[in-house]
Parts: C-alpha cells; sequence; structure tokens
C-alpha cells in the first residue's frame, strides 16, 4: 500500500488524479511538509454580510421569512465546504482537521454568520494551541446561543456549557464532579452573545465572587477554568485518544495515546505538533491502520468529488444526500457529535453509499426519501436525480497505454485503500481498444461501488 | 365481543399456540384454511412464536393538551381563546377529558377497550428542542447525557430469542432511526421491499455479493460491510417475497401512513418472524394556525390505526400485538399569538392492544393549576413505560437495555 496515498487519505480527502500522478512517489516527510505549508498559508473565510433588518423591531412572520433565508444561506455555506474539502486549490489538512474539530465543538447553527465565525475558530487554530481554541470556542456567539451560555446569568447559572466543556470539550466525564460543574458555570456567568451575534462580556450578570474549582480556591473567571482544566493531565489523554480515534484507528492503543498525550502536555497543547508527530511516525503507517476506517459521509462525498472532479447538478443535491448517510455539516444530531465508525452503516445508509456511484454514471434517480425533519410540515422529497458531470481525463492519461493486468493494478491502487474481497479483473473483461474509455468509466464507476471504496 | 363458545375456542387456539411455540417447524403453520373463517366471519387463528410491538412516532410535538382535551377545565379554555376546542364538540370519554373531534375512528378502540391512555408522561429537566427531546425518547438517556444507541436497538443486542435475525426490527422508512441502532446490532429499514430488492440488484452490486466468500484475510471492517451488503440483499428479497405472498384485505386510508400500517400488517401476517415495527408520521410541529393541521393529521392517524387495529384483530392478531405511539414532547398550555403552541413537555401517550391491563385512561389527566414556567409537569418517566414494554412485553432484560431500574407501572 501507498504510503502518501493512506496520509492524504486520514490528513485530507485523497488525492485527485493529477495529484496522485504527481506525488506518488514523494517521501512521506515531503508530503508532511506540502500538508503543513499549505495549511500555514490559509485564510480566515469571508463573513457573509448581516441580514439587514434591525433584530429588535422585526415582526413574527418577517422573522420567520428571515429564519428560511438564513436556513437557505447555511447550506450554501455547507456546500461551500464540502467544495472546499474536494478542491485539490484548498489547504487539505485545514479542512480535515476543521472537519475534526466540528465534530468535536458539535454545534447547530442557524445562521450563516455565525456558521463561518465558528469555522473561522477552527480554521485560525484547529492546528494551533488547543487552549486558544476551547477559548475561542467558549467565546463563540453559536455554541453560546447553542449551549445556552447567554441565559447564564449571576443569579441563576446555566450550567449547559460548563457541563459540556468538561464532559466532551476537555476533561472528559469521571474526572470532575457535579460541584466543579456548578462552580465553572459560576465563572462563565455573563459570557454572551448581542442580538446581532458578537460575543459580549456583560459585567452585571457576571459572578465575580470566589469559587472553588478542582480544590483550588480563587476569584476564577472562565478563562482560569480553562487554564485548570488544561493543568490536569487527564484532558491531553482525552484529546489525544478522541485524535487517534478518528485519524488512526477506532480501536485505541493505550500505550501510544498516553505517549501522544504525554508529549501533547509537554507541548503546551500544541496541536500541530501532534499531528506531525503522527503523520511522521513510521507506526502510523502500520498495515493494520491502513484501510480500517469506515469513511464519514462527508469525507466519502468530498473524496468522491476530488477522484472524479465532479460537477453536481444541482449543488444542493448534496444537502438531502448528507441528510440520507446521517452527516449534515452545521447540523450534528447533538452536541456530542457524529459517533463515527460503525454507527455509520446500517442497512439504508450503506445501500445508499453503493448506489450513488451508478446514480451519477447513469444520472438516474436514486430512490430514496429522507425523513423529514422533526419541524417540517411538509414530508421530505425523494433524493431524486444525483446529476452532474465527471471528469475521467486526469485520470485516463495515468492509465492509457497500460495493459489491461497493469490497469486494474493501478485502478485498485488508486481507488482501494484496502485489497478487495473479490476478483476485479471481470470488470476489464471487454476492455479492447475501440471501447476503451467506455469500458473504462464503466469500470471506474463499478469499483467506487464496492463495499471497500467506504473504507480509508 | 366474543361469545362464550368462542372464548373456549380462543383457549384452545392458545394451548396449540404454546404449543407450536416450542415446535421447530412453528413458523408457517396455519390453522384452518382462511377463506373459511373468513366466510363464517371468525377470527383467523394465525399464530406466532412472539410478541409483536409497533411504535408508532408522532413528529414534531404533537399537542397533547389539544388531543386529549380536559373540556371542563377553565384554566384550559382562559389559555387559549383561539385553539381550546369547544366543549361540544369534544368527544368525551368520562366527565373531565374527550378527544379531538378528528379522532372519531380513535374513539371507537377506546369504547372496546383496545386504548390505554397514560397522561403526564416525561422525564425530568425536559429540553424543548425537538432533536434533543426525539434523542432522549430514542436513546432512553437522561436528559444530560448523551447516548449513542437506541432502546430498540440496546435490546437486539441483548441476545434476545431471534435477534440476531437482520429483519428483527424492521422501520417502515427509507433511513433507520436512533431508536433502533444498538451498540451491536441495527435495525431494519425498508419502506417498499422490491425497491429496496432493485437497489441492492444493480448489475455491479448483485455480483459483488454473488463473489464474495467470507474468509480470515478480510479486515473486520470489510467482512462488516459485506455483512451488511448480504444481509440487506437477502433480506430485502425475502420480505418482497413474503409481503406478496399474503396481501391484507382489509381497506386502509389511502395516505403515506396507512400504506405503512398495510405494509407492516402484511409483514406480521407473512409471519417474517420481525418482533417489532417502527413508523413515523410527521408534521406535528404547529406553531401556526394549528388547528386545521393537526386535525388533519390526528384524523390520519385515527383512521390508520382504527384499520390497522381492525385488521389484526380479523386475522386473530391482536393480542399479540402491542402498539405504542408517542411524541417527543406537548406544548405548551397557552397558545401563541399565531393560532398555534410552541414546544412544551410532557405529554400523553397511546397504548393499543388485545393484552391491555387497563385500557381506558391509566391515569388522570395533567393538573393544569400546577405549572412549570407555563409546562406541564410530568407524573410518568417514559422509561418507566419502555420498562414495561421490555419486561412485560418483549420478556427481555429492561434494567440491562435501559441502564438501570425503572418499577413496572403495570401497564401490560
Amino acid at each position: 500500500m501507498n504510503e502518501i496515498k493512506h496520509l492524504y487519505w486520514r490528513a485530507g480527502f485523497g488525492l485527485s488524479p493529477e495529484e496522485w500522478g504527481r506525488r506518488r512517489s514523494w517521501t512521506r516527510k515531503k508530503a508532511v511538509e506540502e500538508l503543513f505549508a499549505a495549511a500555514a498559508q490559509a485564510s480566515p473565510l469571508e463573513l457573509p454580510a448581516r441580514p439587514d433588518v434591525d433584530p429588535r423591531t422585526v415582526d413574527r412572520a418577517e422573522l420567520a421569512e428571515l429564519q428560511k433565508e438564513e436556513r437557505r444561506r447555511v447550506v450554501d455555506q455547507n456546500l461551500a465546504w464540502i467544495g472546499r474539502m474536494a478542491d485539490p486549490a484548498h489547504p487539505a489538512l485545514l479542512e480535515r482537521m476543521c472537519l475534526f474539530w466540528h465534530g468535536h465543538f458539535a454545534c447547530r447553527t442557524l445562521q450563516s454568520r455565525l456558521a463561518v465565525g465558528q469555522l473561522n475558530v477552527l480554521r485560525e487554530h484547529g492546528l494551533g494551541k488547543f487552549r486558544d481554541l476551547v477559548l475561542g470556542i467558549a467565546r463563540d456567539p453559536s455554541m453560546i446561543r447553542y449551549l445556552n451560555n447567554q441565559q447564564n446569568r449571576k443569579e441563576k447559572p446555566n450550567e449547559n456549557f460548563a457541563r459540556e466543556l468538561m464532559e466532551l470539550f476537555t476533561i472528559g466525564r469521571g474526572h470532575y464532579e457535579e460541584r466543579d460543574i456548578k462552580e465553572a458555570a459560576r465563572a462563565f456567568t455573563g459570557w454572551s452573545s448581542t442580538l446581532e451575534g458578537e460575543f459580549v462580556f456583560r459585567r452585571f450578570q457576571h459572578d465575580y465572587g470566589r469559587k472553588s474549582f478542582f480544590g483550588k480556591d480563587g476569584y476564577f473567571d472562565g478563562t482560569d477554568i480553562i487554564d485548570l482544566i488544561l493543568e490536569r493531565r487527564e484532558t491531553a489523554r482525552f484529546i489525544a485518544t478522541k485524535i487517534y480515534r478518528y485519524f488512526v484507528n477506532e480501536e485505541v492503543d493505550q500505550e501510544m495515546v498516553l505517549e501522544l498525550a504525554e508529549q501533547f502536555y509537554q507541548s503546551d497543547y500544541d496541536i500541530g505538533r501532534l499531528m506531525r508527530t503522527i503523520f511522521e511516525s513510521d507506526w502510523f503507517y502500520q498495515p493494520r491502520h491502513v484501510g480500517s476506517r469506515i469513511k464519514g459521509p462527508v469525507e466519502m462525498l468530498a473524496g468522491l468529488i476530488r477522484t472524479l472532479h465532479l460537477q453536481l447538478e444541482p449543488q444542493e443535491a448534496l444537502l438531502p444526500v448528507q441528510r440520507a448517510l446521517g452527516q449534515t455539516l452545521f447540523n450534528p444530531p447533538n452536541v456530542a457529535g457524529w459517533p463515527g465508525g460503525k454507527s455509520w452503516i446500517d442497512n439504508a445508509t450503506l445501500t445508499l453509499r453503493l448506489n450513488i456511484p451508478m446514480a451519477i454514471y447513469r444520472s438516474a434517480e436514486l430512490e430514496f426519501r429522507p425523513k423529514t425533519e422533526l419541524e417540517d410540515q411538509a414530508p421530505a422529497r425523494k433524493l431524486g436525480k444525483l446529476g452532474g458531470a465527471a471528469q475521467l481525463e486526469p485520470l485516463y492519461t495515468i492509465l492509457k497505454g497500460k495493459s489491461k493486468g497493469e490497469v486494474l493494478e493501478e485502478l485498485q491502487e488508486y481507488l482501494l485503500q484496502t485489497p478487495p474481497a473479490i476478483s476485479l479483473e471481470p470488470l476489464l473483461q471487454n476492455l479492447r481498444s475501440d471501447n476503451w474509455e467506455d469500458e473504462m468509466k464503466k469500470a471506474v464507476f463499478s469499483m467506487l461501488s464496492l463495499p471497500e471504496y467506504q473504507l480509508c | 365481543m366474543l361469545s362464550p363458545f368462542e372464548k373456549s375456542d380462543q383457549k384452545q387456539i392458545m394451548k396449540r399456540r404454546d404449543f407450536i411455540k416450542t415446535s421447530a417447524l412453528a413458523s408457517t403453520a396455519a390453522m384452518a384454511p382462511s377463506f373459511l373463517t373468513q366466510l363464517l366471519g371468525l377470527p383467523l387463528q394465525n399464530s406466532r412464536a412472539g410478541k409483536i410491538l409497533v411504535v408508532v412516532q408522532l413528529s414534531g410535538g404533537n399537542d397533547g393538551l389539544n388531543t386529549v382535551v380536559p373540556f371542563q377545565n377553565d384554566i384550559y379554555y382562559q389559555s387559549r381563546p383561539g385553539l381550546a376546542i369547544p366543549p361540544r364538540e369534544v368527544l368525551s370519554l368520562n366527565d373531565e377529558l374527550g378527544l379531538n373531534p378528528a379522532l372519531v375512528a380513535l374513539k371507537e378502540l377506546y369504547e372496546e377497550g383496545m386504548l390505554s391512555i397514560v397522561n403526564n408522561v416525561g422525564y425530568p429537566n425536559p429540553d424543548r428542542s425537538h432533536f434533543r427531546s426525539m434523542d432522549i425518547w430514542h436513546t432512553a438517556s437522561p436528559s444530560d447525557q448523551y447516548w449513542p444507541s437506541g432502546w430498540l436497538g440496546r435490546y437486539l443486542d441483548s441476545n434476545c430469542e431471534g435477534c440476531a435475525s437482520p429483519y428483527q426490527a424492521i422501520e417502515v422508512d427509507d433511513s433507520l432511526s436512533l431508536a433502533l441502532k444498538g451498540e451491536q446490532r441495527r435495525g431494519f429499514a425498508v419502506s417498499d421491499p422490491a425497491q429496496l430488492s432493485r437497489s441492492m440488484q444493480n448489475p455491479v452490486l448483485r455480483s459483488v455479493g454473488q463473489q464474495y466468500q467470507p474468509h480470515g484475510d478480510h479486515s473486520e471492517e470489510v467482512a462488516y460491510l459485506y455483512k451488511v451488503l448480504l444481509d440487506t440483499q437477502s433480506s430485502a428479497e425475502y420480505l418482497s417475497a413474503q409481503s406478496r405472498k399474503k396481501t391484507s384485505q382489509a381497506t386502509y386510508p389511502a395516505t403515506p401512513f396507512g400504506r405503512d400500517l398495510k405494509q407492516i400488517a402484511e409483514l406480521i401476517l407473512a409471519d417474517t418472524d420481525t418482533r417489532i415495527y417502527y413508523v413515523s408520521l410527521s408534521g406535528f410541529d404547529t406553531h401556526a394556525r394549528q388547528k386545521g393541521i393537526q386535525e388533519r393529521l390526528l384524523q390520519q392517524y385515527a383512521e390508520g390505526m382504527k384499520a390497522f387495529v381492525g385488521d389484526l384483530r380479523r386475522q386473530g392478531l391482536l393480542d399479540d400485538t402491542l402498539i405504542l405511539t408517542f411524541s417527543e414532547f406537548g406544548r405548551r398550555v397557552a397558545q401563541n399569538a399565531s393560532q398555534g403552541t410552541d414546544h412544551g413537555t410532557a405529554n400523553n401517550l397511546f397504548l393499543m392492544g388485545g393484552k391491555l391491563k387497563k385500557p381506558g385512561f391509566f391515569n388522570e389527566g395533567p393538573d393544569l393549576s400546577r405549572l412549570d414556567e407555563g409546562d406541564l409537569i410530568y407524573q410518568i418517566d417514559f422509561r418507566k413505560v419502555y420498562a414495561d414494554i421490555l419486561g412485560q412485553w418483549l420478556e427481555a432484560d429492561a434494567g440491562r437495555v435501559l441502564g438501570g431500574n425503572f418499577p413496572p407501572l403495570g401497564l401490560i
């Protein structure tokens, strides 16, 4: 198995045929450098304009219209993000880190400006210091709204944010008491969001009193709480475990994770250094890790688009497909994020995954009706056609002039991350020079329909 | 009503059923030619190896107060000047409570002792988000915990008899709800077996399925994906063949919900060994202009259920079937400014079947004079209802499935 391809599937979304042609012979080190250098070049995304209304005077009907329009604009951001994941012109590692952190700091966002604002926090700190990332999220208006921190006031603390901060975002269950949550909630009182969607610290709602947290006493505020949480090695272990499970293997190697966690802790929670250590290690490329990951729906779709240079028509078709496969960006099931692994797969999602390539190939209807959203009156429509133009020429360039055997080997190496469980020779049995492109196209789409393609 | 003769005949059948339960050839035993029993107007004498649970989900948060109406309550009328149902329109069931006028069909089931209404069901620290509250009902988690698996999925995990079968639990839908996803096992989503079968039989997938030979060389993940693929192919084919074999003669309403219920009846009739069926009716999020929207949905629901229960009764299968209807929350007591209601908390739920312990009202209606910031206060934790269903009906270890012991309520 090619190391470079394993690296790009885990640190990015696979390789386009051109990238594969150019990079397949790179050293591991060179490829890691490329990934980090591209990420370092990235700039913040442009914030969508604020809706042109005064939130104080808007009436109920206008508000409903506005909310509908904002939902549509969040969909635009969703599609644009998948577009970046699929596009070799964008830094793959950074987009991959953002997708990971989006699942970690899972948040449902109903306004486009807030969605992009939060994504910018992930972009800015996703490979930086974990402290800055947590602090950015604690001050993020979308998360503040999602976890009710606006209602967290001195007189009547709301513990929702404090609880998830500890349970899901940093240290994990079992390392704190209920009392710590109560005290942490007091420290975050007054961390709020304006109606316009900007962070605001409301002094008069903040509890300036003494707090006792993790056995220490002081006049702590939210930042102090985060620092006290990061002082605990359990936090480094919790995050390193999650990163290992996502980027390396669902099956955790305890010893390895403890080593990574210790380094993470010593480096003052430097995420970039942790990722570099993983990607530069020999053990990361061991056969037991390669092809062991069930692709999440979004990475599967982004990878497919990257491989085929796919222009979906209409683009919006990707939204109901995400929903049907169980992963909609900016709309995780709850604050715990997507469970991932085998939970992606049931008879319905697998049927759909395996039918997507052929639906694109034939521009055919997908016989699938997603569930109606809980707040919708009208039943969801069928997925319908997943039409679009694939550009296979770059792939053909690699394959032209090769014998059947070589073509099969080449395709298998490029498209699959695990040895196929069945013989693929029949796929090319009709390949001749006079029907080369037609047969080749069929073979490519057939290989994309294999269960093995769902793994990376 | 059954005559005394028929009752003793039923007993006779029960004995034979018990015998069949233990017989290895239980699956398709027919006890009398069906044309004959139909001709005589007798219940058909079908048999099955185990009890069946049907879960009906009303998605969006059904307004319980306008479903089971407290038509003697002043607070109800004061809180809903434009939305309360006038007493003369209510289909009264007792001195205080009655049904929404769109539920005529449900009233018949109530009068025949086929319906239990459980009031004030909810959970501590209720969440008013659809998604979160539905999650809580699906996973049966406490409201401050996030569980990745559903209660029926964990029932499948519990090594119940037949639980390894891929279609032990079927959701009549194109996608699978969290309720049916266990840690190890998952239910089976299929809205139309023939269509699913077609989707799994495109030329590539057919040949992939035929060629695959499991052996130790494949990674666990590859083996897992192929297992789901092969199970789906064979189950879709089997269910498609079975539901063609037994078509229901009953008339169902011509709505998608009616069609789904008919599908379930046919699969039950075909004796596919499936023990759990799951189906949803959506659109109950009635923030504006509630009256028309809710009544249209309630009528679809009631007429569907009447056809379904009647069908099962005629087939002699109602005693083996329990139907649970729930919604993720009720709505606030007071109406809003748009002739609708906003997200609330506790709600009523319905149980139907031939073996209810306490048909009619299981408990008293809501106390509108004692509210929590305008919301009803729950009295019965929904997990106790689940515990009854799991322990009493499905004969499972409810404590293990629910991750805690909930004392049985005595519903069934």
